[in-house]
């Protein structure tokens, strides 16, 4: 898993990177613009360090906005599915707030929050929140009739049970939905790094920027991509074990079938 | 456990052209194994469905005198895949009903089901399964929409003889498309038919049978006849 999203991004990086060296080399262009090999490897050498723990500073921010972007949309998602007003009120609004770019809500959290922690991680959760909470209002709003009607019918339906039937049967679809806001949570944080903030990725590749200096971002890019491909295999590892438990009884069925 | 009178009822599924019922008048929940049989989309889950309290919006009258649970079964519903079949059916049983649960799935033939998960069983066994829990819970009348349909003939024939004999004081309606088979199974087979035949429900009588009876050839034909002739 880990293996593989990791030859990909360097497949595609190095694809990158080959295009900038045609493209310079078919419009002539100077290393001011696109900078030669060597510059890159004195810059790889000169801001590694820097920017490697840059890039951990914007992935922890990223995780942290992501879990409570999770842990808000489940929640909100759980009473979301109701079919009474409130549900109604919620899917409304979440379907008319995500239809705004947060983005250009950012400088308004900066002015007031500051130029700290708190306006990355509220713009990372904000970013990656509202496709979270629609795809849970959709994923936990959809009846498992075949699965609910004895419940329903037994009388022994609860809002637990009935969270937990949905989720269950649609979990594979709920670790994707997750895994991809993962990046969505990255973006947010690099996003309001390059925005207004003092620290992490984004706000390296903002100086790099003032400075015209393509092979800082360059490498820049290069460490997001290796950091994102990670935090991406673990969540899709995490969410190939909880799979895997919640479908123990399945393989223990299939074991005692084959075995009988 | 007194039947439920249902007088003139009248319903027509929103948008729809034509009514499903129309002044339809029928009696279900006498004791016994009972059956409805009708043609596909003449109304038999509709009418299962407003029985067991699940669908609204009809008009007429139904004279219920004691509150009655209603429980209603049918062929595609699962069981959660977090837990084995064991596990689930102890978990749903009530109390006063657990010790039925040894009986009932030896006699179902689902032994051996109870340490798998429900979706690796067989649809046969999943049927049996699923109508296992249903008789463990506590009710008055349980609906049988093709709970059965995916069980062999044999099979299906111990289920039905257990089922009457565990059961003589509950009363069952089961949906079947077969009428040889409630025409033998069932006490009264109650026929529904199109909105446009009047009167759209008629009761006829089967011939109830129970494990050591031997039903006459005949008896069972003319039952059967009545049946096609009726719907």
């Amino acid at each position: 898993m880990l293996h593989k999203r990791l030859y990909q991004f360097v497949l595609v990086y190095f694809i990158g990177l080959a295009f900038l060296f045609t493209v310079k080399g078919v419009f002539n262009l100077s290393d001011y613009v696109i900078p030669s090999l060597p510059d890159i490897y004195i810059t790889v050498h000169r801001v590694f360090t820097r920017y490697f723990f840059d890039v951990l500073n914007t992935l922890s921010v990223a995780i942290v906005g992501h879990v409570i972007s999770i842990a808000m949309a489940t929640a909100v998602g759980i009473i979301g599915r109701l079919s009474n007003w409130i549900g109604s009120l919620i899917k409304t609004a979440a379907f008319n707030i995500q239809a705004y770019p947060i983005v250009a809500v950012a400088p308004m959290i900066f002015i007031l929050l500051g130029d700290g922690l708190s306006s990355r991680l509220l713009i990372a959760a904000m970013i990656c929140y509202f496709p979270l909470l629609l795809s849970f209002i959709g994923i936990l709003s959809e009846p498992i009739t075949d699965i609910e009607h004895f419940y329903v019918h037994s009388g022994r339906m609860r809002w637990q049970l009935e969270v937990k039937i949905r989720a269950f049967e649609n979990m594979n679809k709920l670790i994707t939905v997750v895994a991809g806001s993962a990046t969505l949570a990255m973006v947010g944080t690099i996003v309001s790094e390059f925005i207004g903030a003092s620290a992490g990725i984004g706000y390296s590749i903002r100086i790099a920027l003032y400075q015209s200096d393509l092979s800082k971002i360059l490498v820049a890019l290069f460490l997001i991509g290796i950091f994102t491909s990670l935090y991406l295999a673990v969540l899709e590892w995490l969410g190939h074990m909880v799979s895997r438990r919640w479908g123990e009884r399945e393989a223990q069925g299939d074991r005692q079938v084959s075995g009988s | 456990m007194m039947p439920i009178e249902y007088k003139n009822i009248n319903y027509k599924y929103p948008g729809a052209q034509n009514p499903v019922f129309n002044n339809l008048s029928c009696r279900v929940g006498d004791p016994g194994f009972h059956a409805l049989f009708g043609q596909s989309g003449v109304g038999k889950s509709t009418f299962a469905r407003m029985v067991a309290g699940q669908l609204n919006g009809f008009a007429g009258e139904i004279a219920d005198k004691e509150p009655k649970k209603v429980y209603y079964s049918y062929n595609l519903e699962r069981l959660p895949g977090w837990s084995g079949v064991g596990e689930h059916i102890d978990k749903v049983t009530p109390e006063t009903n657990k010790n039925r649960i040894d009986e009932i799935v030896e006699s179902f033939g689902i032994l051996t089901c109870m340490d798998s998960g429900f979706s690796r069983l067989s649809l046969g066994q999943q049927n049996r399964v699923n109508l296992a829990r249903y008789l463990l819970q506590d009710f008055d009348l349980l609906i049988m929409d093709e709970s059965l349909a995916n069980v062999d003939e044999a099979t299906r024939e111990q289920i039905i003889f257990k089922i009457k004999e565990m059961f003589p004081e509950k009363s069952f309606l089961y949906i079947s498309h077969s009428v040889a088979e409630v025409s033998r199974f069932c006490r009264n087979i109650l026929v529904l038919r199109s909105f446009l035949k009047m009167p759209q429900a008629l009761t006829i009588h089967g011939q109830d049978d129970i494990r050591g009876k031997q039903v006459v050839k005949k008896d069972l034909e003319e039952t059967m006849l009545e049946i096609v002739n009726a719907s």
